[in-house]
Parts: C-alpha cells; structure tokens; sequence
C-alpha cells in the first residue's frame, strides 16, 4: 500500500454530543497532539533511558536523579571487550546467512500454499501451523543433544539450522498472505505461452512478492539478531552471540548496568538501520 | 519409487518440489529432536553422566505432580498470555486508529511506534530491571520525588509479574498497530461514508462498523501472539529468573531450570512435552477459531 492511500482520512464526522463536541476545534486538535507525544514519549523513553544510562560513568550509575556527567568510557571499554567484538560479528553474520535461509526456503512453501488446493496443501499448512505451536524449549533441550551428536555445537551452522528450520512455519505463513495479494492470472498466462511450472513462478511471481519479501527479510533479520533461547543454549565460547553476551553481564558480582547498556546500544545500532531502510516494506509489506 | 512418484500427477510433484526444502529442515531439525526429547523424557538423563536409565513414566508423573508445574508455571504462563495480549491488543488498536488520520509529523510517529520492533526482548527486559531496580532505578526515584514510598518492584509476586508483563506489552504493542493499521486501510470506505452522512458519532461507527469488519485481523493477531505468549522465556529469565521463589516461573523457564540447572534433562524433557501438549491443544482451539474466521487453510 502507498503512502498516499495510508494518509487517505476515513470521513468521520464528530460526535455533536460527546465530551469531544464541548471543545473548540482548536482544543480539540490540541488535545489529540498531546495524547499523540505522550504516546510516542511512553513508547520512546526505555530506549532514550537506556542511551542515557550507557552514557553515565561507571561510578555515576547510582546517581541517577543528581548527576549530570556524561562520559564515552563504556563504550571504550566495550569496544576494547573481544568477547563483544567477536559476539557482534557472530550476531551480524548468523542473522545475514539465516535471512537467505530462511526466505530461500519459505518463499517456495509459502508459494504452494497460496496457489495449490488439495490434500497436500492442506496437510503442510496444519503441518506448519503445528509445528508453530510447540513450544521452543520443547525443541531446544534436544536440539542441544542433536547438534552435539553431529558435532556441530557451538559452530555457526549449529546455531544457523535450528535459527533456520524455526522460521520455516510463520514466514511460509506471511508468504503465502504475500502470494494471495497477487493475481494468478498472469502466471496462467505464462504457463499458456509456453512457460514451465518453474518459469511462471521465477519470472512472474517472483518479482512481483518482492516487496513483501523485503520487509519480510527486515523481520527475519532483526529476529535472529535479537533471539535469545537459542543462543543460550546452542552456542558457547566459540561462537558468542550479542544477546548471549548482554545478559552475561549480570553476573555474582552485581550487574554491570553501564557496559550492559553501551552493549545494548551497540546492539540497537543495526537493526535500527534495518529498519529504517526496510520500513516502508514493513509497513506495506505486513498484511496477513 | 518410481510408481510412487508417478502416482502422483507433474502438479503435485511441483508441489512437492516446492515444499521439499522446507519439509527436510523442519523434520531434521524440528521433528528428529522432539523425539530425542521423548527419548531423553523416559530415562534418567543427566548430561555429564553416559548411563541413560530407562525409567518409564516417572520424570511425567513427577512433573504432573509437582505443585510448582501445574500450580505455579501453568497458571503463571496463562495469566502473563492472557494479560499480555489483552493489553497489547487494546493498545495496538488505538495506536492503529490514531495513525489511521492525517495529522503533522505523522511518518516520525511511525517511526517512533515501530521502535520496539528492532529491540531485542533481551534488551528490553534489561532495561526494565534497571528502571524498576528497588534502589537506583528511576521509577523509584520519580515515586520519591513525588512523596510516595519507594517499592522493591522485583521482591513481590505481583509486581515483578507486572514488570514482565509490561515489557512485553511494549515489546509487542507495535506489532499489533502495524497489523492494525493495514487491516484499517484495506476496509471498503463506502460504510464509514454512509455513517458519517447518517451523522454518526465516532465511538457509534468504531463499534458498529470499524471492529466487526476488522474482526479477522484481529483474530489472526490474538491467535499468532497467543501462540508466542505462551513460550515466553528472555523476559522472564532477565527481570525475574523465576523469582521470587519461583512466584513467577513460566512454563519454560520450568523446563530450562530443571534440564541445565537441576541437571535432571529427562525431567526437564518430560516437562517441556507436557507444557508442549498444552499448548498444542490449545492451538488446535484456536485454530477452529481461526480457520471459522477467515478461512486459512482454504
């Protein structure tokens, strides 16, 4: 959907009795942007509080409401942190490969889903809506069995796998919602002129599900990088993830709020700048 | 294996082509360890010790049992799922209703709004803890100043459940008012024109004709956050773990403790089945729901 079609106003007249009616229109409009920023500061203030508090000195934590100091060192140390260094590649390139993955696989699945009928169709999507249902610790605990058996705990592709196959069930369901919004008939048409089953589905409906494809790889992508479950249990010193690695902060000693948040902003940073780039496929793109 | 291939037409082999890559990572990855886990459930399992005694029945009959699985973790689980997404739809509706009029400085709101999308439960739940900290966080400092008694937020059951539930609620009220708001604009217009020339006030046409034609938004939303809800886990095990003396434990946060803290992974499977059942049931109920409000699986 455009822009314009979301700034289009549903016409709705004022209500001539209600608590609304007794106020000038001005007051009226007043009003509305008040609740508008209130909003927006309720949503926005654990994010600003948290960039505030990876900007206080370490000896300045406790003293939140006096202080005014401001100072880079946590981040300077989180920086000079290897651990954290290597966390945040692991993080950037598990949730890049498992994206392609991920969206490699479910735009065919999700494709079937949308243009077949039938017993097979049917079955693979109470399949898919099942497996979606089992809890994640359910597949976890063995998972940390399974990748240990094939000797492939705590490496990149132990982690990506599980990351991989537990997407398959929703993103083949957002794909197969992409896919409806297309008409058929010009794969029908492709097929007539000659195109195999796989032409009609690579030349035509492929381009036209990109857009729902992009803001799907802006979901997939931030997922990865922000899951926590899996990481924790299927990676350890070799392949540290970034939210692994936050939460470790907190250890028997206290809980380093300071570097814990320079980690968490640092974290923000790139899926930040996924979405910004990715949001107006998000926003159109989200439709089920 | 020809025959079989052959018995099915070039149509349903293309299905199947389409499907297979899908298929054969869910079934290695999703099926094979649910049965390892049905395996692991059925002996004594612990993870530094090779002896896997087969022992029946018990680690389930000592889940069923346990009050602190069907007494706390369940009914804890169902309370935050509950909660969280009651809250979270209310809110996400009127954010969705709010973005769905023009006004000034309308594309930064969104973008605002979209915020807790990009922020790791992790991190989210982390700054909570330290916004609710019973000595420095700021919430505490504000109630101070204001002339109330500080509270020690994650000392109580209540409280520390709020804490949890109100990080998820902010962590997932976007999602509601993205999916909102593009089942707000693909309504006909038409109705909302005939009510506005009938003179009809607002909360009237909301009501009458905006929540009934959004219905099936709604419903996929509830039934797809119900579902997450349920496995709920970074949130907890950051603000809580658990605790107050496992006043909050979840349903995984029960399974994790039991199979990687407890060491006793055959408990800690047999738990996580249980809790999967449940679920899994649940999600065939609503699944009906589902199926009988905008026919998915058509």
């Amino acid at each position: 959907m455009s822009t314009q079609a979301i700034n289009t106003p549903v016409a709705v007249q004022p209500d001539e009795t209600g608590f609304f009616a007794m106020m000038a229109p001005g007051a009226r409009r007043a009003f509305f942007y008040l609740v508008v920023i209130g909003v927006c500061f309720a949503i926005a203030f654990p994010v600003l509080w948290l960039i505030l508090t990876s900007l206080r000195p370490a000896s300045g934590m406790f003293y939140v409401h006096r202080g005014t100091e401001f100072t880079l060192e946590n981040f300077v140390e989180v920086f000079a942190n290897k651990t954290v260094l290597k966390a945040y590649l692991n993080s950037a390139i598990i949730a890049t490969l498992a994206t392609i993955l991920s969206l490699g696989i479910t735009v065919t699945s999700g494709y079937m889903l949308s243009r077949f009928k039938g017993p097979i169709a049917t079955g693979w999507f109470s399949t898919i809506y099942l497996f979606r249902c089992v809890p994640y610790i359910s597949w976890v605990l063995p998972l940390y069995l399974l990748t240990q058996s094939l000797g492939i705990y705590d490496t990149y592709l132990g982690l990506l796998l599980p990351h991989v196959a537990v997407h398959i069930c929703f993103f083949s369901w957002l794909m197969k919602g992409f896919f409806d919004g297309i008409d058929p008939s010009m794969e029908y048409a492709a097929l007539i002129d000659g195109c195999t089953r796989w032409g009609a589905f690579v030349r035509v409906a492929l381009p036209s599900a990109i857009p729902g494809i992009a803001a799907l790889a802006v979901l997939c992508w931030l997922w990865t990088w922000n899951e926590f479950l899996f990481a924790l249990l299927l990676t350890s010193h070799n392949t540290p993830v970034l939210t692994v690695v936050m939460a470790q902060f907190v250890h028997e000693l206290g809980i380093e709020w300071n570097l814990m948040s320079a980690t968490a902003v640092m974290a923000l940073g790139p899926a930040l700048l996924i979405t910004f780039f990715g949001q107006k496929y998000v926003i159109s793109g989200l439709k089920i | 294996m020809r025959r079989v291939f052959s018995f099915f037409g070039e149509k349903e082999r293309f299905m199947l082509a389409l499907i297979a890559p899908a298929a054969i990572t869910m079934a290695l990855f999703q099926v094979v360890p649910i049965v390892l886990g049905a395996n692991a459930s059925f002996r004594d399992w612990n993870l530094y010790d090779p002896k896997k005694t087969w022992v029946g029945l018990k680690h389930y009959i000592e889940v069923i049992t346990d009050p602190a699985f069907f007494g706390l973790a369940i009914p804890n689980t169902l309370m935050f799922l509950v909660a969280s997404v009651t809250l979270s739809l209310v809110f996400g509706l009127c954010l969705a209703l709010m973005l769905n009029r023009t006004f000034f400085g309308q594309s930064i709101v969104r973008t605002v709004i979209l915020l807790p999308l990009m922020v790791a439960p992790v991190i989210a739940s982390i700054m909570m803890r330290w916004m609710f900290n019973d000595q420095f966080g700021i919430v505490n400092v504000v109630l101070e100043g204001l002339g109330f008694q500080p509270v020690a937020w994650l000392a109580y059951r209540w409280t520390s459940m709020m804490i949890i539930v109100l990080a998820d609620v902010w962590l997932w009220t976007p999602w509601f008012a993205v999916l909102l708001l593009a089942g707000l604009q693909s309504l006909p217009k038409e109705p909302f024109e005939a009510a506005a020339i009938d003179a009809a006030g607002p909360w009237r046409v909301f009501r009458s004709l905006t929540l009934p034609m959004l219905r099936p938004v709604i419903v996929v939303c509830v039934v797809i956050r119900s579902i997450d809800a349920f496995r709920v886990f970074d949130q907890v095990w950051v603000i809580s773990g658990g605790g107050p003396a496992r006043q909050t434990e979840m349903f995984s946060i029960y399974a994790y403790v039991e199979a990687f803290q407890r060491m006793n992974f055959g408990k800690g499977s047999a738990a996580a089945l249980v809790g999967g059942l449940v679920i899994v049931v649940f999600g065939v109920i609503l699944y009906r729901i589902l199926d009988r409000a905008v026919e998915v699986s058509k």
